[in-house]
């Protein structure tokens, strides 16, 4: 998936899963939509669907780190490389 | 320490209606909230009774996502008859969050419908290589999901009391939140009970031969507590929440007295888990009566528990007899909602909390003909007008678990 098609991706999770009102790619998860660890878990699922394979639980703990939808798409990019290899 | 322990807003979701006002409309007109089975594309073709409680009404729930994302329907009925009562209630966001508010809330096991789902995913996709079962699936199923969902909602810091002994889940939350303020413990606490729509409750009953199967075409006709043609309980749901508080700060506030609980029991029946015991039952209301340091005389009304199983009925009837004669008039309020099973502590004491305030009594439905191993009670067999004073409200449950509450009306306890 190209950068933009994972963006729509996933700001479309955002908004319908998440109920985000107006996602911003630079907006902070926690402070501007209340994202907390246990959504954070839940997206984790939703991107392994996305993706078509299952993260492995390293994958999944570099992850905790993310602050932004930005950094949502980087994470996305890294997995996807990793997996391309 | 003891005080005296108020009660100063109630909610209830259930059956018969959600408002006051459709609840008292309900029990004015006779009418019953049992209703067909709905289908659960699971259990529902296989079971003898097709009748249920049921909570067929809107509800509109106006709770974020942030909440919302922990709860399942049985948290959805917690959660709002809870918000009611606070938000009625007009307590400061400050006491609410100061450590001296607790909650005691239960349900029979959490959210069976969240379970459900959790099963139907692993039995469905164990060749999946994705993990299905969602991060918040434990946190909506689990068996205290009531009463800290209630805690996250609204910031409460006091103590959890999470009762979950079937039929006498909310009338133990009651019970222990009326200690806590009692002896000083707790100021105020939240109490109540909540239970959803779930199918596997009526199998469990409808395979003990213990549910309704006679009335699946006239649903209204069923339960029929203390009726000769009884058949069997029926399976309900819904919710229900009281405020309890500590009568001086409750004067001091200025908050509306709806009664104050004066006595409270609790006990087992040391032995079988299921079937109804005269002597535990006896020593339950016994002890009740106890507590309130009243006489049997003294009590008006009783809510029996009045399940209307064939064995349950009488030795409630029996236990009734033995402790009070037949001076208190016995009502059977599952007749109007069916056996909301952990709830029914609380809606029931809710119905008896509307009567008191407006002066009626509601009698049992479908008593027509009194079963004469019951008939040496004083039963209500017609709405009448009338004043309670001291009402009983009594539950029992499987686990051999007997409760019993004892209230005074608001009236005379501001006096």
């Amino acid at each position: 998936m190209t950068r933009d098609e994972l963006k729509g991706n996933v700001l479309s999770i955002l908004e319908n899963d998440f109920e985000f009102e107006h996602p911003g790619l630079d907006d902070n998860l926690r402070d501007d939509h209340g994202f907390d660890s246990i959504d954070a878990i839940e997206l984790l699922g939703k991107i392994e669907i996305m993706l078509g394979f299952s993260l492995s639980r390293e994958e999944k703990e570099k992850a905790m780190g993310i602050r932004t939808v930005n950094d949502i798409l980087d994470y996305i990019e890294k997995i996807q490389s990793s997996h391309h290899r | 320490m003891k005080r005296r322990v108020v009660i100063t807003e109630c909610s209830a979701i259930t059956p018969i209606g959600y408002r006051k006002e459709e609840i008292v409309e309900s029990l004015r007109l006779g009418r019953s909230g049992v209703k067909p089975l709905r289908d659960d594309g699971l259990l529902t073709n296989h079971l003898h009774s097709r009748v249920f409680g049921t909570v067929d009404y809107p509800i509109a729930y106006e709770f974020k996502r942030q909440y919302r994302k922990t709860m399942g329907p049985v948290a959805f009925y917690a959660c709002q008859v809870a918000k009611d009562v606070l938000e009625r209630s007009g307590l400061p966001q400050e006491f609410i969050s100061s450590g001296r508010l607790g909650v005691a809330f239960g349900s029979t096991h959490g959210s069976p419908t969240v379970q459900r789902q959790i099963y139907k995913t692993f039995f469905n996709e164990l060749e999946s290589k994705f993990s299905s079962i969602g991060a918040v699936d434990y946190l909506r199923s689990m068996v205290h999901t009531t009463a800290v969902n209630i805690t996250r909602m609204f910031g409460i810091t006091g103590r959890v009391i999470a009762s979950s002994t079937a039929c006498t889940t909310s009338s133990q939350s009651i019970g222990f939140g009326y200690e806590m303020i009692k002896y000083g413990m707790q100021d105020a606490m939240i109490c109540g009970g909540a239970d959803e729509y779930d199918t596997t409750t009526v199998a469990v009953f409808d395979n003990l031969l213990a549910c309704s199967v006679d009335y699946n075409d006239t649903p209204q006709c069923t339960p029929r507590p203390f009726d000769t043609r009884r058949d069997g309980l029926v399976v309900g749901e819904g919710g229900g929440a009281v405020l309890l508080e500590d009568y001086e700060s409750a004067k001091r506030r200025g908050a509306d007295i709806l009664a104050e609980v004066i006595g409270f029991s609790c006990n087992n029946n040391g032995g079988d888990l299921i079937l109804p015991n005269l002597d535990g039952i006896t020593a339950a209301l016994r002890l009740a009566l106890d507590d309130a340091g009243i006489t049997p005389k003294e009590v008006d009304v009783i809510s029996a528990h009045a399940t209307a199983t064939k064995m349950g009925d009488v030795i409630e009837a029996q236990a009734i007899a033995a402790v009070y004669g037949d001076s208190p008039m016995v009502i059977g309020l599952k007749s109007y909602t069916g056996h909301t099973m952990g709830t029914c502590g609380v809606i029931e004491l809710t119905l008896i909390l509307y009567m008191m305030e407006q002066g009626f009594i509601a009698p049992t439905l479908n008593l027509d003909n009194v079963d004469p191993r019951c008939s040496m009670l004083r039963h209500v067999r017609e709405l009448s007008s009338g004043n309670i004073g001291i009402a009983s409200i009594q539950n029992f449950a499987f686990g051999g678990v007997n409760t019993c509450l004892i209230i005074r009306n608001g009236r005379e306890a501001a006096a």
